[in-house]
């Protein structure tokens, strides 16, 4: 189980993602990235351009029709055995935060931990105390420690979001998925919550995909940007580059138009 | 659009709205005749006759004159069978609370393990609602003898239909986000109804099931007139030695109880809540 040199090749490869919901919406179409160890690239596109469905196609929330997904050179589409070892590896933060409401601050981020610990301990609700030092500490770098005995939905969204990325962090994950993380937050609360998620993977490590649907904040937290628009990629390259003409293509492309290539 | 048009869009909408009205006021007096007819037809079926209930009245007023006044020296004697009741209830409703949980996960549709196993739980669930606590208590007062057993046997089985399908939809409603969650992290299944499901449905799952205690205080009461335990045992033996007066006792016995259950519920329940 060496892990391949990461320098050498990208950690994370999709190749060929396609995905058709059983209804028979095409929601990806032949989408490849790459994506470098410790990178935070941010996936811009608008609602419905297939974003979400990408991101749980990587950690098998959804399974897809065709194509591979290789983690550190490893594929991990197909086979169901060690799907929870699979989803270990992802930390995900979602739009709607998903905390469990009436439980505690700490309790909701040692949630993070389940995917290591047996049936056995849960069914009292129990940690061991290694995992509650990592929650703690994960609590401590989103600096939420000292409301870690509240009750989740006592917190304001910004807050509550900060949880979910120490839930998150709790997996000691190598990659974070977050589904358009600040999608329900005001904007200053927004970049707050951006710039933690930035500084705590860039701290660890750890590789960050973010959908996104504001062009400012990728052009302000993004390394690199994909561009999607109807299930397929229209762009990929360094902020810097998201001309008018590309953003229209991301935003306003028509049925029918084909997708450009990479750029 | 030109005035004339505009003029002729809105006419038009006008009359269209009032030939509607008609028709649906057609329709309503159609269906308010049938529903009469069929009502009046079961009425006479079924022997309704307010003159047999007013003809009655002088042998209400016999009867009740026979009970009054209550005979409070019977009291102390229904103690035994007062603390009897409740603890049929409480018993019944626990066993029922207990069974309900794997039920209600077996019977739901998000948390079932196969279709099979939901549709054959949710048929479990709905013939023990259908089968009243008085049939469940005759059963079991065959099976396991005269007594409070079989009551609470019969309190817990009927209650457990109830519970669990209550609580079967409460997880069925539940908000996906947190169960999403969960399995991102790698929890395995039922790590994913601990943590993402339980906690959503605990209090209306304790609600239910302070709400259900009350109605089996109630069903308690009257247990006893099968042979299972409780102040309906002495209720019917009162009655059957024709002494009202202490028949009256029990049931005031009954009110008391009934209304004391009732306000500690909901003392208790808006305390959770």
């Amino acid at each position: 189980m060496n892990a391949p040199d990461t320098r050498l090749q990208p950690m994370l490869s999709i190749r060929g993602l396609s995905k058709t919901y059983p209804g028979g919406v095409r929601a990806l179409n032949n989408i490849s990235i790459d994506v470098a160890a410790g990178e935070f690239l941010v996936i811009l596109g608008p609602s419905g351009a297939g974003k979400s469905t990408l991101l749980r196609c990587i950690n098998r929330l959804v399974d897809p029709s065709e194509g591979q997904v290789l983690h550190n050179g490893r594929e991990i589409t197909g086979h169901r055995g060690d799907l929870r070892a699979i989803r270990r590896q992802f930390g995900m933060v979602f739009q709607q935060f998903n905390l469990v409401k009436r439980l505690s601050v700490l309790t909701n981020v040692l949630t993070g931990r389940l995917g290591y610990r047996g049936m056995g301990r849960s069914l009292v609700y129990s940690f061991p105390e290694a995992d509650k030092r990592i929650a703690i500490e994960c609590l401590a770098r989103v600096n939420l420690e000292q409301k870690a005995f509240q009750r989740a939905d006592t917190l304001s969204g910004g807050e509550q979001q900060r949880v979910a990325i120490a839930r998150a962090l709790a997996q000691q994950p190598t990659v974070i998925l977050a589904d358009e993380p600040v999608a329900s937050l005001d904007p200053k609360i927004a970049r707050q919550v951006l710039g933690y998620l930035r500084e705590v993977a860039r701290e660890l490590g750890i590789t960050v995909l973010c959908n996104l649907h504001q062009v400012d904040y990728a052009k302000e937290f993004s390394e690199r940007v994909v561009g999607m628009s109807r299930g397929a990629v229209v762009f990929e390259g360094p902020s810097a580059q998201l001309t008018e003409d590309i953003l229209h293509r991301i935003y306003y492309r028509e049925p029918g138009e084909e997708a450009k290539d990479e750029a | 659009m030109s005035a004339t048009n505009f003029e002729a869009a809105v006419s038009g909408a006008l009359a269209e709205e009032s030939q509607r009205r008609a028709r649906r006021l057609g329709r309503a007096l159609i269906w308010a005749v049938a529903v009469v007819a069929v009502l009046w037809f079961t009425g006479a079926q079924i022997g309704m006759n307010p003159l047999a209930l007013v003809k009655g009245i002088p042998f209400m007023a016999d009867f009740f004159g026979r009970m009054f006044p209550p005979d409070l020296g019977h009291l102390p004697l229904l103690g035994d069978a007062t603390l009897e009741t409740v603890q049929i209830a409480v018993w019944g409703t626990l066993i029922a609370v207990l069974m309900s949980i794997p039920l209600a996960l077996l019977g739901a549709q998000n948390t079932t393990p196969h279709p099979v196993v939901f549709h054959v739980t949710r048929m479990f669930l709905n013939a023990l609602r259908s089968i009243n606590e008085l049939v469940f208590a005759l059963i079991f007062v065959s099976a396991v003898g005269l007594g409070p057993f079989a009551g609470v046997l019969a309190i817990a089985l009927h209650a457990t239909g109830m519970l669990a399908k209550f609580c079967a939809e409460e997880i069925e409603g539940v908000d996906r986000g947190p169960i999403e969650a969960m399995q991102a992290t790698g929890a395995g299944r039922m790590q994913v109804i601990l943590f993402g499901i339980v906690p959503q449905v605990i209090p209306a799952f304790i609600s239910y099931s302070i709400y259900r205690f009350d109605v089996s205080i109630r069903a308690a009461t009257i247990l006893g007139l099968v042979g299972a335990g409780g102040l309906g045992f002495s209720l019917i033996k009162t009655m059957k030695l024709f002494k009202y007066h202490e028949t009256a006792t029990c049931i005031l016995v009954i009110f008391v109880i009934v209304f004391v259950s009732d306000w500690v519920c909901a003392r208790i329940r808006a305390r959770i809540i």
